[in-house]
């Protein structure tokens, strides 16, 4: 070991961070997948969503949901950080690296470094419009019903992708899942929530267009 | 089906010459019945190209020496027949470790390295008694081990590995394989925090982004996914307690 390494030496660190990188990532699964369900609420009427949205507002679930959003992706980002390839060098290694052992799980370690950085400024735009609009079904028709649609398609693409793919790395790390069987239940249940956003997403269009 | 042309795109590069770049260069092979890359390569040597270099021992799949990148997958040329290959075969030296040339690379230094980190020993305070009979083992306990042990230092993984790629200090799976052997042994010693200091870092098994590019290219099928997962849940623990 080479003295700068003995100097820093705090081996717990490395177990922290691998900690919270796991943790804020499973729960922003959780919260991205309930956060679907509710958007999906539009499926049975401007009514459900409306007073969904209304009784967040009420009770300050939107504010708790803010404030945990705002910590746990800053969590998460401090986290995985560290993984991201960060020099020249680095960077035309791993993609020369990949497409050398054509390796389906290596690429998708890629593409989820990609979407993560994406999405770090989609989410920004994104949680400043619902603090300062609110959420009501009107405002979400027009905004969907304008060039923000393609913001909203591309953002519910990563979203998915990454949250797929970051929960089948977490849980194959752990060993909790076989691959196999993982991958497929979870290619399952990303199709079912784009499918569901892209609805959902449908429908304020329509809603945009007939107001 | 029948025999074809081979055509094998080499890389070729002498560190020893700095001055001629790394390049590929084509050689054509009549393909044979049962040919492996064994038997390819050192045709070609023989009748085509007396320089190349590449390194085979056992020709059998237990020396661990003929690893290479075949068509990019990293895996062992002795046990790779052509019949399994497209016509078109590029064959690259493994990643990460020390070119000595061509198709030669040193795992040993690298394998020796993470022997020496990661106390690839039993560490016992009991005093060695020849003539007492040996403590018994259970005979899962001595089946895991064996199962760990398989591993024949061939390097595959580690080249397979994308964080082996850029972290020259990443012990890799091979080196978190061997630590999973002493956890079960019960002859060593070592208590989870001794552990901890040897693999409970980014180094170790904190590295690890879970590309299992490595559990997919062994070439003898550890299960290293198992094994990874292993070390981390015992590393997680004793972090914990920490």
């Amino acid at each position: 070991m080479q003295p700068q390494k003995a100097l820093t030496r705090n081996t717990k660190a490395d177990f922290v961070m691998e900690l919270v990188q796991t943790v804020s990532g499973l729960l922003l699964v959780g919260f991205l997948w309930t956060h679907m369900l509710f958007v999906g609420s539009i499926l049975l009427g401007v009514e459900a969503f409306d007073a969904l949205a209304q009784f967040m507002e009420q009770y300050r679930l939107l504010d708790v949901a803010v404030v945990f959003i705002i910590l746990t992706v800053a969590a998460h980002i401090g986290a995985v950080f560290r993984r991201i390839p960060g020099r020249l060098q680095e960077q035309k290694i791993v993609w020369k690296h990949a497409r050398t052992i054509k390796h389906s799980d290596t690429w998708s370690w890629l593409f989820q470094a990609v979407t993560g950085s994406a999405m770090l400024v989609l989410i920004i735009i994104h949680v400043f419009t619902v603090v300062y609009a609110g959420i009501d079904s009107k405002m979400s028709a027009d905004r969907v019903n304008s060039w923000m649609l393609w913001f909203y398609l591309v953002f519910l693409l990563l979203a998915e992708y990454h949250a797929s793919v970051g929960i089948y790395r977490a849980l194959i790390k752990w060993g909790f899942l076989k691959r196999h069987s993982l991958k497929r239940v979870l290619s399952v249940v990303t199709v079912c929530t784009i499918a569901l956003g892209c609805v959902s997403l449908w429908i304020f269009y329509w809603l945009g267009d007939t107001a | 089906m029948g025999l074809r042309q081979l055509t094998f795109h080499i890389f070729r590069y002498n560190p020893e010459i700095p001055n001629v770049n790394p390049a590929i260069k084509d050689y054509i092979l009549q393909e044979e019945m049962g040919m492996t890359l064994f038997i390819a390569l050192n045709k070609i040597r023989e009748e085509q190209d007396s320089s190349l270099k590449y390194d085979f021992v056992c020709r059998a799949g237990i020396c661990g020496s003929c690893g290479m990148l075949i068509n990019g997958k990293p895996t062992l040329a002795c046990r790779t027949l052509t019949k399994d290959l497209p016509a078109d075969i590029s064959l690259i030296p493994l990643p990460v470790f020390k070119l000595l040339g061509d198709l030669s690379v040193d795992t040993g230094t690298w394998f020796r390295d993470i022997s020496l980190r990661t106390e690839s020993w039993v560490h016992t305070e009991k005093d060695f008694d020849p003539h007492s009979p040996e403590d018994r083992m259970s005979n899962d306990t001595a089946l895991k081990i064996y199962e760990a042990e398989r591993c024949i230092e061939c390097g595959c993984c580690i080249s397979g590995c994308a964080t082996a790629n850029i972290k020259p200090d990443f012990i890799g799976a091979a080196g978190v394989n061997r630590v999973a052997r002493f956890m079960v042994d019960p002859r060593d010693e070592r208590d989870e925090q001794e552990y901890f200091d040897v693999v409970g870092s980014e180094d170790g098994i904190f590295g690890c982004v879970g590309l299992m590019a490595c559990a997919d290219t062994c070439p003898i099928g550890i299960p290293l996914q198992g094994q990874l997962a292993y070390v981390r849940r015992k590393m997680a623990i004793a972090g914990w307690r920490r």
